[in-house]
């Protein structure tokens, strides 16, 4: 780029406190002008060391951690470890544990997702008004959730060989009632947003990422779909019984930040479709399997993965037949697909380099744990 | 279902793309010489019929008289994923090598087992502690750190009711 002006590099720290980094990040970006010429993360304010800590607790005793690493969505945090625990142990969950588990992930995928695309609106310009309407139709999820663990955020509800406790019987006709609301205000936001020419013009072909670095760089969840590879954990590798169940896996051509708000927006219409079935299907008897609470897995290691809001979200779990978990490990998935900052942001302008973060869809707490 | 393959489909397949790459196998995992480590990868990523193409998760592990390096790969392709492990015995300087010319991914993570385990890795492009600060003394998930005067390790022992230190023998891991 030749320009008559002469510019030079200058260091700008977007972040720790800034609305656009979601959390306590900080992006360290130099800039040529308008143009980013560098891009460097700092991360580590919210760092709580939870694996250190983990080693010290039983392994029942750990399940309120997973809750505070993703904090947006601890539904499919709690569902990863406790799968993981049971992959090590053998530990069988009864159908009904395991069609409530799909509903509970699926319905964090929406409010988590309501989140992701209101923060992201927020980001391109769209100034309060989309992530208003996306947080009133995420409170409304996180009110089933209340009324079922008794907390909004960290549940803490799935336990090892199934959930705490049974759905209360008000759940299923309010579930119903919302899953029939939720697709018209989903056209209603899409409607608004993807015929924008603002948004569009700041969303297309912004950050792409080609196939074949997404695949690389190891990106998971939508920011690989939206390159256009069709991976899903709950197809690929089914688990609690996501084979039974009928959806699609929608993806993206372009690779760019538009396509992965679409795949997002698509995905809450699969997970609504989910959770029908889930509901019409739903199997009586017990909701949980009786796990000793003195639990010592036999010797071994086991990794488990599920397909969380933002992507393969894994658990290592190493036994030495002790009580606590000898290495406990979580594969983070917004830490990991943040892998790509650098070849996202450098040659765009700062205001595309905010634009991009909010794509990743990032939670501070899971990149730090 | 995606299909995991045993410690001896996976040493078979790295002795046949790098012949002398495997140190030793286990029911479910294969450890790999850290010498060809990355010609070894390289190789099975490239390969027709394993295709492990994406780096899925890599993490460290202490057990005292070694340190493990986890690397679960997946094959989108074929949908099965395997597990390569790769130790090295040193404790005061250990260093392995570094897989990001296979995998991009892997800088993130492998910067990460940097921080906590001190495992440096060779040739990777910017090796610095990543969520904690430079100069912070020790490396916490080594499972030394933290003892206390006394010879007080960290773990549990007993169920007790609640967490705590226990005195010595200290809990180590044998296979």
């Amino acid at each position: 780029m030749t320009s008559p002006i002469k510019s030079e590099p200058f260091v700008i720290n977007i972040g720790p406190q800034h609305p656009s980094t979601h959390g306590v990040f900080r992006m360290k970006v130099t800039v040529d002008g308008e143009q980013v010429v560098d891009a460097e993360m700092v991360i580590g304010y919210l760092h709580r060391s939870m694996e250190k800590l983990a080693e010290e607790r039983t392994y029942t005793q750990n399940i309120p951690f997973t809750d505070r690493t993703d904090y947006l969505s601890s539904m499919s945090n709690n569902l990863g470890y406790c799968l993981a625990v049971e992959k090590l142990a053998g530990i069988d969950v009864p159908e009904r544990g395991q069609a409530i588990r799909v509903i509970m992930a699926e319905l964090q995928r929406i409010a988590s997702h309501f989140m992701a695309l209101g923060a992201f609106t927020n980001d391109t310009g769209a100034w309060q008004t989309p992530v208003m309407w996306c947080l009133r139709e995420r409170e409304k999820v996180l009110d089933l959730f209340e009324m079922t663990s008794g907390a909004r955020l960290t549940c803490n509800y799935m336990r090892i060989g199934g959930v705490a406790f049974d759905i209360p019987k008000d759940f299923e006709p309010a579930t119903r009632k919302l899953i029939k609301t939720l697709p018209g205000f989903i056209d209603e936001l899409e409607g608004l947003l993807s015929g924008n020419e603002i948004f569009l013009a700041r969303t297309k072909n912004v950050a792409v990422i080609p196939p074949d670095l997404a695949v690389n760089a190891s990106l998971a969840g939508p920011m690989l779909r939206g390159s256009g590879i069709a991976w899903d954990l709950r197809k690929a590798d089914p688990y609690c019984g996501y084979e039974k169940y009928d959806f699609a896996i929608p993806i993206g051509y372009q690779g760019d930040s538009y396509d992965r708000f679409i795949v997002r927006v698509e995905e809450l219409r699969q997970s609504v479709k989910i959770i029908e079935q889930a509901l019409d299907g739903l199997p009586g008897g017990p909701h949980s399997t009786q796990v000793p609470l003195a639990l010592r897995p036999p010797k071994g290691e086991a990794y488990a993965r599920v397909e969380g809001p933002r992507g393969e979200l894994g658990y290592y779990v190493v036994s030495d037949e002790g009580p606590s978990p000898y290495r406990f490990h979580i594969r983070p998935p917004s830490l990991i697909n943040l892998s790509v900052l650098k070849e996202m942001t450098v040659g765009g302008s700062v205001a595309d380099a905010i634009v991009a973060l909010g794509s990743v869809d990032i939670v501070v707490g899971e990149i730090d744990r | 279902m995606t299909r995991e393959w045993s410690g001896e489909e996976l040493a078979a397949a790295a002795e046949r793309l790098v012949p002398g790459s495997v140190a030793r196998i286990t029911s479910n995992a294969c450890y790999l010489k850290p010498e060809t480590l990355v010609q070894t990868f390289t190789a099975l990523r490239d390969d027709a019929e394993t295709d492990f193409k994406y780096l899925a998760n890599l993490c460290g592990s202490d057990y005292w008289d070694r340190f493990e390096v986890v690397y679960h790969i997946h094959s989108f392709d074929k949908n099965q994923i395997g597990l390569f492990k790769c130790e090295t015995a040193e404790r005061d300087e250990p260093v392995l090598p570094s897989v990001v010319p296979v995998w991009h991914g892997a800088w993130i993570q492998e910067n990460e087992t940097y921080d906590m385990f001190g495992i440096r890795f060779e040739g990777h492009p910017n090796l610095v502690r990543m969520l904690l600060w430079d100069g912070f003394p020790g490396w916490p998930l080594r499972k030394d750190w933290l003892s206390m005067p006394g010879g007080l390790q960290p773990g549990l022992n007993e169920f007790t009711g609640v967490a705590r230190r226990q005195e010595p023998p200290v809990r180590r891991y044998e296979e």
